[in-house]
């Protein structure tokens, strides 16, 4: 096989896996689409006054600490925003939740997820974690009750009620919602893998070494091949 | 360079100690080597480098890895919190784990390419039985590695796989439920799973590291087929290894590179295929992921296995299907090695591909009748294809073969 048929294929074969890996989530409805952008700061940090006003009342991010808040380029948080969010705890904890797991259980029948790495966790990522947000309906059979049907979730029936109030909302409003929905979406994507920024920023140099390294490569074996006969 | 350095007062004073300069002239600047290899003759040089890699990049996080499924907060273990403590606190910890992770798919994508090629152009036929089956080793201590490997991160689809794969065997007749309880440390998959299976993870690749030492020997021994099978003669239309394959597989690794940096730093998961979505769970033994399936390179034979309504026969069918790579030196007798001068065998070799892809697809997939039977079909192919082989020989007419490269 020669090299340029050979990156044909190798290049086919790539593109052939890419679409099949980006299907929906197993619950068969298309999900709806989040604009979010993890490199932009004004929207995670709306996106984490979401998650502390609403989510956290139940949800905890145990992987993402109070100093992180501050560390990550992305948010840079101030001391005093920080020593806001955290009250009495330790700035190396992790945002934890004040609603026990015990009670939760009372409350809800189960224990809420901890959402360090929802968006990872779940077929759809960032889209399902928004269209679930906004996905609150009235069950047309009837038989869940308002708040606990969701049409994106598996089974529709969910055990979060609707966190954003969703459900019902004036007409005025959606477009507010949707955009603490999309918020939030964002800043979970952001912390299921805090250094996806500095990977992708670092990643370009890095393929760009190369191409340059295997393009010399390639002149340096035809220099030395070029008495062989075939 | 190499020529300069071997004259050199230093390298003298080794070689009367070591014999260095007889070993590098036999192994590389001496080493003969037909000069018609096309790209495909790359990946083992490829496989060589993957297997480095992740030996260095699996000793950095055995530093910060805890093999512990002590419960900790909201249901997660001390095993999963110390994964993602390298991939948010350890500096470049992400990129480590990533490369590890990529790593193993990326081995078996090679290692296939490698296997695809030896298979086409009749690389185990005689002298090379030996370096095939030696091969055939190599892939299953790999398929073992990776599997103790997807252990550790302790996920859901970790704890699953390592279920469904451990009562495998249990199905075996008499030995089988001591086996299961040996691998598992116990009754059920659980914290000594854990232990023991992180020490065999670290212990597969030093065997690896010798083996492969044996693969290389053995190959320098026949030395290498090529794209026409032919016998070649030394000198006529063979080059040294040194400089002109060094130079080659260096190209090789820039173009490798290329695709496995694009994979870590801009699609790590690969859609869930290197990394799978439910791995992002915690392990929970009283929760059943809706769908357990082996990460893709183990998932042809996790089909052929579950082509039997027999767990037992299902079982002993996954072992023959990689137990028969053994024997495929012995049940080719065509005289004629390459696929290249074989029209029944080139057909057969293709349509094979095809089936191990669709055996791995079929694997992957949540189950269906559909899907079932075309497993079913596809296995039944996969054995045909190797107790056809004594017989094709009696009616194929092979192309007459050249007289030299």
């Amino acid at each position: 096989m020669k090299l340029k048929q050979f990156l044909t294929v190798a290049s086919i074969a790539v593109a052939l896996s890419l679409p099949v890996a980006a299907s929906a989530n197993e619950g068969g409805v298309a999900l709806k689409h989040a604009e979010i952008d993890v490199t932009d700061q004004a929207q995670l940090r709306r996106g984490l006054t979401v998650f502390t006003d609403v989510c956290m009342g139940c949800h905890s991010a145990k992987y993402v600490t109070y100093k992180g808040l501050m560390d990550y380029p992305e948010l840079a948080l101030s001391r005093e925003e920080v020593d806001d969010l955290r009250g009495d705890k330790p700035l190396a904890s992790g945002m934890i939740t004040d609603l026990s797991p015990a009670d939760a259980e009372v409350s809800y029948g189960k224990v809420p997820p901890d959402l360090s790495l929802i968006v990872n966790a779940r077929r759809g990522g960032a889209n399902y974690v928004y269209s679930i947000l906004t996905g609150f309906e009235h069950d047309p059979s009837g038989k869940v009750p308002d708040g606990n049907f969701n049409e994106y979730f598996p089974g529709n029936r969910i055990a979060m009620p609707d966190p954003l109030s969703w459900l019902g909302h004036d007409e005025d409003e959606t477009k507010e919602l949707e955009e603490q929905a999309h918020d939030v979406a964002a800043f979970l994507t952001f912390i299921g893998d805090p250094h996806q920024n500095q990977r992708h920023a670092i990643g370009k140099y890095v393929m760009i070494f190369l191409l340059l390294l295997t393009i010399i490569l390639y002149l340096l074996k035809k220099e030395v091949w070029k008495d062989v006969k075939h | 360079m190499l020529e300069k350095m071997m004259k050199s007062k230093l390298f003298g004073w080794i070689d009367e100690r070591t014999g260095a300069e007889a070993i590098i002239k036999s192994q590389l600047t001496e080493y003969e080597v037909p000069k018609n290899l096309n790209y495909m003759w790359n990946f083992g040089s490829l496989a060589l480098l993957v297997l480095v890699l992740q030996i260095l990049t699996g000793i950095f996080l055995a530093m910060y890895y805890k093999p512990s499924a002590a419960l900790t907060y909201g249901g997660y273990t001390v095993a999963f919190d110390s994964v993602e403590r390298i991939m948010r606190d350890v500096n470049f910890g992400w990129l480590i784990r990533y490369m590890h992770a990529v790593g193993a798919s990326a081995f078996f994508v090679v290692v296939y390419m490698h296997i695809g090629r030896g298979l086409y152009y009749g690389s185990y036929k005689g002298p090379r039985e030996l370096l095939w089956i030696i091969g055939v080793v190599i892939l299953l201590i790999m398929q073992g590695a990776a599997f103790f490997g997807y252990l550790l991160p302790w996920g859901q689809m970790s704890f699953w796989g390592a279920t469904v794969i451990t009562n495998l065997f249990g199905a075996l007749p008499v030995i089988g439920e001591f086996l299961q309880e040996v691998l598992r440390g116990g009754f059920a998959v659980g914290d000594p799973t854990l232990n023991r299976f992180f020490s065999l993870h670290y212990l597969f690749p030093l065997l690896l590291v010798a083996i492969v030492g044996g693969h290389v020997h053995a190959l320098h021994v026949v030395h290498s087929n090529n794209p026409t099978g032919l016998d070649v003669h030394a000198g006529k239309s063979t080059i040294p290894f040194h400089p002109y394959y060094t130079i080659k597989d260096a190209f090789g690794v820039g173009v490798f590179l290329l695709f496995y940096c694009y994979v870590v730093f801009f699609n790590p998961q690969m859609g869930g295929y290197f990394i799978e979505v439910d791995n992002y769970v915690p392990a929970n033994n009283l929760q059943t992921p809706p769908h357990i399936a082996p990460v893709w390179y183990l998932t042809p034979w996790y089909t052929i296995l579950r082509s039997f309504e027999s767990k037992l026969i299902g079982v002993l069918a996954m072992g023959a299907s990689l137990g028969i790579l053994f024997l495929l030196p012995f049940l080719d007798r065509s005289k004629v090695r390459s696929a290249r001068y074989r029209p029944v065998y080139r057909q057969m070799v293709y349509l094979f591909f095809v089936t191990v892809i669709i055996l791995g697809y079929c694997g992957h997939s949540a189950p269906t009748p559909t899907l079932k039977l075309i497993g079913q079909i596809s296995t039944a192919y996969y054995f045909a294809f190797f107790l056809l082989l004594p017989f094709v020989p009696m009616f194929e007419k092979t192309k007459p073969l050249p007289e030299e490269i």
